[in-house]
Protein backbone atom coordinates (compact mmCIF):
# COMPACT_ATOMS: atom_id res chain seq x y z
CA UNK A 1 0.00 0.00 0.00
CA UNK A 2 2.83 2.52 1.03
CA UNK A 3 5.76 2.73 -0.79
CA UNK A 4 8.29 4.30 1.15
CA UNK A 5 11.50 6.31 -0.42
CA UNK A 6 14.83 4.67 1.73
CA UNK A 7 13.19 1.56 1.55
CA UNK A 8 12.60 -1.53 -0.73
CA UNK A 9 9.25 -0.18 -2.93
CA UNK A 10 7.10 -2.73 -3.26
CA UNK A 11 3.89 -2.95 -5.23
CA UNK A 12 1.84 -0.31 -4.30
CA UNK A 13 -1.17 -2.93 -3.42
CA UNK A 14 -1.50 -6.03 -1.56
CA UNK A 15 0.69 -5.56 0.77
CA UNK A 16 -0.38 -7.88 2.98
CA UNK A 17 2.84 -10.95 3.04
CA UNK A 18 5.63 -8.54 2.46
CA UNK A 19 8.32 -8.98 5.11
CA UNK A 20 8.04 -4.87 5.83
CA UNK A 21 4.11 -5.28 6.77
CA UNK A 22 4.44 -8.53 7.94
CA UNK A 23 7.04 -6.86 10.88
CA UNK A 24 4.33 -4.25 11.61
CA UNK A 25 1.62 -6.97 12.38
CA UNK A 26 4.28 -8.45 14.70
CA UNK A 27 5.60 -5.68 16.27
CA UNK A 28 2.03 -4.41 17.14
CA UNK A 29 1.18 -7.49 18.78
CA UNK A 30 4.29 -7.38 20.74
CA UNK A 31 3.35 -3.72 21.74
CA UNK A 32 -0.13 -4.96 22.67
CA UNK A 33 1.72 -7.48 25.05
CA UNK A 34 3.27 -4.72 26.91
CA UNK A 35 6.96 -4.71 24.91
CA UNK A 36 7.87 -1.18 24.90
CA UNK A 37 11.05 -2.06 23.00
CA UNK A 38 8.58 -2.95 20.38
CA UNK A 39 6.84 0.42 20.33
CA UNK A 40 10.13 2.10 20.05
CA UNK A 41 11.22 -0.42 17.29
CA UNK A 42 8.22 1.29 15.34
CA UNK A 43 9.15 4.92 16.75
CA UNK A 44 12.74 4.34 15.07
CA UNK A 45 11.23 3.06 11.74
CA UNK A 46 9.02 5.19 11.56
CA UNK A 47 8.81 8.67 13.42
CA UNK A 48 10.49 10.73 10.92
CA UNK A 49 7.66 10.14 7.78
CA UNK A 50 5.52 10.27 10.56
CA UNK A 51 6.16 13.49 11.51
CA UNK A 52 6.85 14.72 8.03
CA UNK A 53 3.51 13.92 7.68
CA UNK A 54 2.14 16.25 10.36
CA UNK A 55 4.20 18.64 9.10
CA UNK A 56 2.66 18.90 6.39
CA UNK A 57 -0.80 18.94 7.69
CA UNK A 58 -0.24 20.92 11.22
CA UNK A 59 2.66 23.83 9.17
CA UNK A 60 4.16 24.14 13.03
CA UNK A 61 7.10 21.90 14.21
CA UNK A 62 5.73 22.20 18.23
CA UNK A 63 1.78 21.24 16.64
CA UNK A 64 3.43 18.12 14.14
CA UNK A 65 5.72 16.83 17.23
CA UNK A 66 2.52 16.78 19.26
CA UNK A 67 0.49 14.78 16.87
CA UNK A 68 3.29 11.96 16.40
CA UNK A 69 3.66 12.52 20.34
CA UNK A 70 0.10 11.57 20.98
CA UNK A 71 -0.04 9.07 18.21
CA UNK A 72 2.20 7.01 19.70
CA UNK A 73 0.80 6.64 23.28
CA UNK A 74 -2.90 5.70 21.32
CA UNK A 75 -0.52 3.35 19.24
CA UNK A 76 0.55 1.70 22.85
CA UNK A 77 -2.84 1.89 23.94
CA UNK A 78 -4.70 0.55 21.30
CA UNK A 79 -2.64 -1.84 20.13
CA UNK A 80 -4.90 -4.96 21.05
CA UNK A 81 -7.30 -3.62 19.37
CA UNK A 82 -5.21 -3.16 15.88
CA UNK A 83 -6.98 -6.43 13.88
CA UNK A 84 -4.16 -7.69 11.17
CA UNK A 85 -7.35 -9.00 9.22
CA UNK A 86 -9.01 -5.82 8.74
CA UNK A 87 -5.96 -3.63 6.70
CA UNK A 88 -2.04 -3.27 7.54
CA UNK A 89 -0.03 -2.36 10.52
CA UNK A 90 1.34 0.76 8.86
CA UNK A 91 -2.00 1.65 7.39
CA UNK A 92 -3.25 1.47 10.95
CA UNK A 93 -0.72 3.61 12.19
CA UNK A 94 -0.48 6.09 9.82
CA UNK A 95 -4.66 6.13 10.43
CA UNK A 96 -3.86 7.30 14.05
CA UNK A 97 -1.00 9.67 13.34
CA UNK A 98 -3.44 11.25 10.99
CA UNK A 99 -6.52 11.21 12.57
CA UNK A 100 -4.36 12.75 15.67
CA UNK A 101 -3.12 15.63 13.82
CA UNK A 102 -6.28 16.04 11.89
CA UNK A 103 -7.97 16.69 15.31
CA UNK A 104 -5.58 19.20 16.22
CA UNK A 105 -5.80 20.58 13.11
CA UNK A 106 -9.80 21.33 12.96
CA UNK A 107 -9.48 21.91 17.21
CA UNK A 108 -7.95 24.83 15.87
CA UNK A 109 -9.29 26.33 12.66
CA UNK A 110 -12.54 25.34 13.53
CA UNK A 111 -13.21 27.15 16.75
CA UNK A 112 -13.37 30.60 15.16
CA UNK A 113 -12.30 31.87 18.47
CA UNK A 114 -8.11 31.29 18.46
CA UNK A 115 -6.81 34.21 17.03
CA UNK A 116 -3.29 32.93 16.42
CA UNK A 117 -4.82 30.29 13.51
CA UNK A 118 -2.40 31.16 10.60
CA UNK A 119 -3.97 31.23 7.20
CA UNK A 120 -2.75 28.26 4.62
CA UNK A 121 0.02 29.56 3.12
CA UNK A 122 1.76 27.13 0.77
CA UNK A 123 5.25 27.58 1.04
CA UNK A 124 7.44 25.12 -1.71
CA UNK A 125 7.33 24.03 -4.68
CA UNK A 126 6.72 20.18 -2.71
CA UNK A 127 3.86 21.81 -1.47
CA UNK A 128 2.36 22.29 -5.18
CA UNK A 129 -0.45 19.38 -5.25
CA UNK A 130 0.68 19.41 -8.90
CA UNK A 131 4.07 18.69 -8.09
CA UNK A 132 3.11 15.56 -5.72
CA UNK A 133 0.93 14.11 -8.20
CA UNK A 134 3.38 13.70 -10.57
CA UNK A 135 5.98 12.00 -7.89
CA UNK A 136 3.39 9.54 -7.33
CA UNK A 137 4.44 6.22 -8.92
CA UNK A 138 3.40 5.11 -12.92
CA UNK A 139 2.83 2.12 -11.64
CA UNK A 140 0.03 2.73 -8.64
CA UNK A 141 -3.34 3.10 -9.59
CA UNK A 142 -3.93 6.36 -7.74
CA UNK A 143 -1.50 8.76 -9.97
CA UNK A 144 -3.97 7.08 -13.04
CA UNK A 145 -7.16 7.75 -11.37
CA UNK A 146 -6.37 11.33 -10.41
CA UNK A 147 -5.14 12.15 -13.85
CA UNK A 148 -8.67 11.10 -14.88
CA UNK A 149 -10.16 14.14 -13.03
CA UNK A 150 -9.87 17.89 -13.86
CA UNK A 151 -7.31 19.89 -12.51
CA UNK A 152 -8.74 21.93 -9.72
CA UNK A 153 -10.82 18.90 -8.23
CA UNK A 154 -7.54 16.69 -8.37
CA UNK A 155 -6.10 19.86 -6.46
CA UNK A 156 -9.00 19.89 -4.31
CA UNK A 157 -8.54 16.15 -3.23
CA UNK A 158 -4.60 16.40 -2.85
CA UNK A 159 -4.77 19.60 -0.69
CA UNK A 160 -7.41 18.06 1.59
CA UNK A 161 -5.58 14.97 1.94
CA UNK A 162 -1.97 16.58 2.22
CA UNK A 163 -2.73 19.49 3.72
CA UNK A 164 -5.91 18.88 5.67
CA UNK A 165 -7.57 21.82 4.39
CA UNK A 166 -11.29 21.72 5.37
CA UNK A 167 -14.09 22.14 2.65
CA UNK A 168 -14.31 25.92 3.51
CA UNK A 169 -10.78 26.32 2.87
CA UNK A 170 -11.08 24.63 -0.35
CA UNK A 171 -13.35 26.66 -1.28
CA UNK A 172 -11.72 29.86 0.11
CA UNK A 173 -8.79 28.33 -2.58
CA UNK A 174 -10.21 27.78 -5.14
CA UNK A 175 -13.02 30.93 -5.49
CA UNK A 176 -15.86 28.57 -5.42
CA UNK A 177 -19.16 28.68 -3.10
CA UNK A 178 -18.82 26.34 -0.22
CA UNK A 179 -21.30 23.72 -1.90
CA UNK A 180 -19.37 23.72 -4.95
CA UNK A 181 -16.40 22.60 -3.71
CA UNK A 182 -18.36 19.87 -1.50
CA UNK A 183 -19.70 18.83 -4.53
CA UNK A 184 -16.76 18.99 -6.31
CA UNK A 185 -15.00 16.55 -3.92
CA UNK A 186 -18.01 14.16 -3.98
CA UNK A 187 -17.71 13.72 -7.48
CA UNK A 188 -14.44 13.49 -7.71
CA UNK A 189 -14.85 10.27 -5.04
CA UNK A 190 -17.11 8.82 -7.07
CA UNK A 191 -15.04 9.02 -10.24
CA UNK A 192 -11.79 7.49 -8.21
CA UNK A 193 -13.77 5.06 -6.49
CA UNK A 194 -15.08 3.89 -10.35
CA UNK A 195 -11.56 4.16 -10.86
CA UNK A 196 -9.84 2.55 -8.37
CA UNK A 197 -12.07 -0.28 -7.87
CA UNK B 1 -15.57 -5.39 -3.11
CA UNK B 2 -19.23 -5.62 -2.68
CA UNK B 3 -21.07 -3.15 -3.63
CA UNK B 4 -21.20 -0.34 -0.78
CA UNK B 5 -23.78 2.17 -0.89
CA UNK B 6 -22.10 4.82 -2.78
CA UNK B 7 -23.43 7.48 0.10
CA UNK B 8 -21.44 5.32 2.36
CA UNK B 9 -18.31 4.92 0.14
CA UNK B 10 -18.36 8.77 -0.51
CA UNK B 11 -19.05 9.38 3.48
CA UNK B 12 -15.96 6.65 3.88
CA UNK B 13 -13.69 8.98 1.49
CA UNK B 14 -14.34 12.35 2.83
CA UNK B 15 -13.47 10.60 6.20
CA UNK B 16 -10.30 9.33 5.16
CA UNK B 17 -9.60 12.74 3.31
CA UNK B 18 -10.00 14.38 6.51
CA UNK B 19 -13.66 16.36 5.09
CA UNK B 20 -16.15 14.17 7.54
CA UNK B 21 -17.05 16.75 9.77
CA UNK B 22 -18.79 17.01 13.35
CA UNK B 23 -21.86 14.61 13.38
CA UNK B 24 -20.27 12.76 10.10
CA UNK B 25 -17.11 12.27 11.58
CA UNK B 26 -18.74 10.65 14.48
CA UNK B 27 -20.57 8.81 12.15
CA UNK B 28 -17.76 6.99 10.01
CA UNK B 29 -15.92 6.93 13.55
CA UNK B 30 -19.41 4.43 14.58
CA UNK B 31 -19.39 2.63 11.16
CA UNK B 32 -15.94 1.45 11.23
CA UNK B 33 -16.70 -0.35 14.14
CA UNK B 34 -20.27 -1.80 13.49
CA UNK B 35 -20.32 -1.91 9.56
CA UNK B 36 -18.02 -4.39 7.65
CA UNK B 37 -18.72 -3.19 4.44
CA UNK B 38 -17.90 0.51 5.78
CA UNK B 39 -14.22 -0.65 7.16
CA UNK B 40 -13.21 -2.13 4.65
CA UNK B 41 -14.08 1.01 1.98
CA UNK B 42 -11.91 3.15 5.06
CA UNK B 43 -9.13 1.02 4.66
CA UNK B 44 -9.53 0.71 1.03
CA UNK B 45 -9.43 4.68 0.62
CA UNK B 46 -6.63 4.32 3.45
CA UNK B 47 -5.08 2.28 1.41
CA UNK B 48 -4.91 4.21 -1.90
CA UNK B 49 -4.48 8.03 -0.59
CA UNK B 50 -1.82 6.23 1.39
CA UNK B 51 0.45 6.37 -1.45
CA UNK B 52 0.48 10.50 -0.88
CA UNK B 53 1.65 9.94 2.87
CA UNK B 54 4.80 7.72 1.16
CA UNK B 55 5.28 11.15 -0.59
CA UNK B 56 6.03 13.50 2.49
CA UNK B 57 9.82 13.98 3.25
CA UNK B 58 11.05 12.28 6.74
CA UNK B 59 11.85 15.29 9.48
CA UNK B 60 14.56 13.97 12.17
CA UNK B 61 12.44 14.31 15.64
CA UNK B 62 14.16 16.19 18.22
CA UNK B 63 15.96 13.93 20.79
CA UNK B 64 13.36 14.31 23.50
CA UNK B 65 10.53 13.35 21.57
CA UNK B 66 10.84 9.44 22.10
CA UNK B 67 10.94 10.49 26.28
CA UNK B 68 7.69 12.37 26.05
CA UNK B 69 5.58 9.64 24.76
CA UNK B 70 7.38 7.65 27.36
CA UNK B 71 5.67 10.04 29.78
CA UNK B 72 2.65 10.15 27.84
CA UNK B 73 2.99 5.48 28.43
CA UNK B 74 3.72 6.12 32.05
CA UNK B 75 0.03 7.78 32.73
CA UNK B 76 -2.59 6.09 33.65
CA UNK B 77 -4.89 4.48 31.14
CA UNK B 78 -8.08 5.27 29.89
CA UNK B 79 -9.83 2.88 31.87
CA UNK B 80 -8.50 3.82 35.10
CA UNK B 81 -8.23 7.44 34.70
CA UNK B 82 -10.23 10.68 36.12
CA UNK B 83 -10.35 14.30 35.18
CA UNK B 84 -7.39 15.92 36.68
CA UNK B 85 -7.65 17.34 40.30
CA UNK B 86 -6.03 20.74 39.12
CA UNK B 87 -8.71 20.96 36.29
CA UNK B 88 -11.53 19.29 37.45
CA UNK B 89 -14.95 20.76 38.06
CA UNK B 90 -16.59 19.34 41.52
CA UNK B 91 -19.53 17.84 40.36
CA UNK B 92 -22.04 20.02 42.03
CA UNK B 93 -25.34 19.75 40.82
CA UNK B 94 -26.93 23.39 41.66
CA UNK B 95 -30.51 23.17 40.38
CA UNK B 96 -33.05 22.66 42.51
CA UNK B 97 -36.86 21.58 43.03
CA UNK B 98 -38.01 24.50 44.59
CA UNK B 99 -40.44 26.38 41.97
CA UNK B 100 -40.04 29.97 42.96
CA UNK B 101 -36.20 29.05 41.61
CA UNK B 102 -37.61 27.18 38.47
CA UNK B 103 -39.18 30.07 37.57
CA UNK B 104 -36.06 32.35 37.86
CA UNK B 105 -33.92 30.08 35.76
CA UNK B 106 -36.81 29.72 33.48
CA UNK B 107 -37.79 33.81 33.07
CA UNK B 108 -33.88 34.27 32.87
CA UNK B 109 -33.50 32.08 29.85
CA UNK B 110 -36.79 33.92 28.26
CA UNK B 111 -35.75 33.72 25.36
CA UNK B 112 -35.68 30.46 24.61
CA UNK B 113 -38.99 30.49 24.54
CA UNK B 114 -38.54 32.63 21.59
CA UNK B 115 -36.78 29.78 19.78
CA UNK B 116 -39.76 27.25 20.41
CA UNK B 117 -36.92 24.59 22.38
CA UNK B 118 -39.40 22.57 23.83
CA UNK B 119 -36.78 19.50 23.65
CA UNK B 120 -34.63 21.77 26.01
CA UNK B 121 -37.63 22.75 27.91
CA UNK B 122 -37.78 18.66 28.59
CA UNK B 123 -34.33 18.49 29.02
CA UNK B 124 -34.75 21.01 31.64
CA UNK B 125 -37.25 19.77 33.33
CA UNK B 126 -35.30 16.35 33.85
CA UNK B 127 -32.20 18.70 35.35
CA UNK B 128 -34.46 19.83 37.57
CA UNK B 129 -35.63 16.75 38.80
CA UNK B 130 -31.91 15.74 39.68
CA UNK B 131 -32.43 15.06 43.68
CA UNK B 132 -29.02 16.16 44.71
CA UNK B 133 -29.58 19.55 45.20
CA UNK B 134 -27.27 21.09 47.89
CA UNK B 135 -26.74 24.69 47.80
CA UNK B 136 -28.83 27.98 48.12
CA UNK B 137 -30.83 29.08 45.45
CA UNK B 138 -29.44 31.79 43.84
CA UNK B 139 -30.06 33.23 40.61
CA UNK B 140 -27.41 33.77 37.64
CA UNK B 141 -26.21 37.26 36.58
CA UNK B 142 -25.57 35.56 32.96
CA UNK B 143 -26.82 33.06 31.45
CA UNK B 144 -25.56 31.43 28.28
CA UNK B 145 -27.24 29.04 25.90
CA UNK B 146 -24.76 26.56 23.63
CA UNK B 147 -25.35 25.62 20.74
CA UNK B 148 -24.14 22.54 19.29
CA UNK B 149 -23.07 22.15 15.42
CA UNK B 150 -26.87 21.90 14.26
CA UNK B 151 -27.40 25.07 15.89
CA UNK B 152 -29.69 22.91 18.66
CA UNK B 153 -29.14 24.08 22.80
CA UNK B 154 -26.93 21.68 23.95
CA UNK B 155 -26.29 22.76 27.26
CA UNK B 156 -26.54 25.98 29.44
CA UNK B 157 -23.74 27.79 31.50
CA UNK B 158 -25.28 29.87 34.28
CA UNK B 159 -22.89 32.66 36.01
CA UNK B 160 -23.52 33.75 39.44
CA UNK B 161 -22.32 37.20 40.60
CA UNK B 162 -19.54 35.68 42.58
CA UNK B 163 -17.82 34.07 39.86
CA UNK B 164 -19.17 30.79 40.51
CA UNK B 165 -20.73 28.97 37.53
CA UNK B 166 -22.59 26.39 36.19
CA UNK B 167 -22.84 24.34 33.32
CA UNK B 168 -25.96 22.04 32.83
CA UNK B 169 -26.06 20.12 29.42
CA UNK B 170 -29.19 19.38 27.99
CA UNK B 171 -28.33 16.88 25.44
CA UNK B 172 -25.96 13.48 26.13
CA UNK B 173 -22.83 14.10 24.39
CA UNK B 174 -20.88 11.03 22.53
CA UNK B 175 -17.43 11.03 24.45
CA UNK B 176 -15.21 7.89 22.81
CA UNK B 177 -13.31 6.22 24.77
CA UNK B 178 -9.91 7.67 25.88
CA UNK B 179 -11.48 11.47 25.05
CA UNK B 180 -13.34 14.11 27.32
CA UNK B 181 -15.30 17.13 27.37
CA UNK B 182 -13.44 20.09 28.21
CA UNK B 183 -14.75 23.63 28.92
CA UNK B 184 -13.47 26.73 27.69
CA UNK B 185 -14.35 30.52 28.03
CA UNK B 186 -12.86 33.63 26.91
CA UNK B 187 -12.94 36.43 29.31
CA UNK B 188 -9.47 38.28 28.66
CA UNK B 189 -9.75 38.81 24.50
CA UNK B 190 -5.98 39.54 25.25
CA UNK B 191 -5.52 35.60 26.80
CA UNK B 192 -7.69 34.04 24.63
CA UNK B 193 -9.84 30.90 25.38
CA UNK B 194 -8.85 29.61 29.23
CA UNK B 195 -9.65 26.36 30.11
CA UNK B 196 -12.23 25.90 33.22
CA UNK B 197 -13.01 22.02 33.52
CA UNK B 198 -12.53 18.70 32.00
CA UNK B 199 -15.80 16.18 31.97
CA UNK B 200 -15.43 12.49 31.02
CA UNK B 201 -19.17 13.11 30.12
CA UNK B 202 -21.68 15.43 29.73
CA UNK B 203 -23.36 16.44 33.27
CA UNK B 204 -23.90 19.04 35.53
CA UNK B 205 -20.60 20.63 37.10
CA UNK B 206 -19.69 23.54 38.68
CA UNK B 207 -17.14 25.66 36.72
CA UNK B 208 -14.98 27.33 38.93
CA UNK B 209 -14.02 31.00 37.19
CA UNK B 210 -12.59 32.48 40.86
CA UNK B 211 -9.19 32.95 39.16
CA UNK B 212 -11.08 34.71 35.79
CA UNK B 213 -12.30 38.21 35.91
CA UNK B 214 -15.91 38.36 36.60
CA UNK B 215 -18.27 37.35 34.11
CA UNK B 216 -19.95 39.46 31.88
CA UNK B 217 -21.85 39.94 28.98
CA UNK B 218 -20.99 38.20 25.66
CA UNK B 219 -18.47 36.06 27.30
CA UNK B 220 -17.63 33.37 25.13
CA UNK B 221 -17.99 29.38 26.64
CA UNK B 222 -17.42 26.29 24.29
CA UNK B 223 -16.86 22.88 24.65
CA UNK B 224 -14.36 20.59 22.94
CA UNK B 225 -13.56 17.18 22.56
CA UNK B 226 -10.55 16.39 23.93
CA UNK B 227 -7.63 13.84 25.11
CA UNK B 228 -9.04 12.29 28.17
CA UNK B 229 -6.72 14.83 30.65
CA UNK B 230 -7.87 17.66 28.71
CA UNK B 231 -6.11 19.34 26.03
CA UNK B 232 -2.20 18.78 26.37
CA UNK B 233 -1.71 22.31 24.76
CA UNK B 234 -3.57 24.70 26.67
CA UNK B 235 -5.46 25.38 23.94
CA UNK B 236 -8.63 23.38 22.42
CA UNK B 237 -7.34 20.66 19.71
CA UNK B 238 -10.42 18.52 19.36
CA UNK B 239 -13.42 19.66 17.58
CA UNK B 240 -15.54 22.37 19.12
CA UNK B 241 -18.80 20.41 20.35
CA UNK B 242 -20.95 23.30 21.55
CA UNK B 243 -20.44 27.17 22.17
CA UNK B 244 -22.16 30.08 23.02
CA UNK B 245 -22.31 33.77 24.47
CA UNK B 246 -23.41 34.89 27.92
CA UNK B 247 -26.50 37.33 28.12
CA UNK B 248 -27.18 39.30 31.07
CA UNK B 249 -30.41 38.07 33.16
CA UNK B 250 -33.13 40.44 34.07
Amino acid sequence: MFSWSGEPIVQTHALGQDDIAFDVNETLRRCAGGDRAALRAIYDREAARMLGIAMRLLRRRALAEEAVQDAFVQIWRKAASFDPTRGDGRTWIYAVLRNRALNILRGESRTDLVDDFEPMALASEDDDPEVLVGKLSDAGALKRCLGRLETDRRQAIVLAYVHGLSHGELAGRMGVPLGTAKSWIRRSLVTLRECLG
Amino acid sequence: MTRLDPDLDRLAGEYVLGLAEGHEAARAERLIETDDAFGRAVASWRGQLGELDALAAPLAPPPDLWARIETGLDAPAPAAATPQAAAAPIPAPLVTDRVNAFKALWRSLAFWRAAGLAGAFAALLLALGLPAYLGRVERPVYVAVLLGNANEPAAVVNAFADGRAELIPLQAVDVPRGRSLEVWTISDPGQGLVSVGVLDRARTVRLDLRSLPRPGANQVFAISLEPERGSPTGKPTGPVLMKGVTSPTL
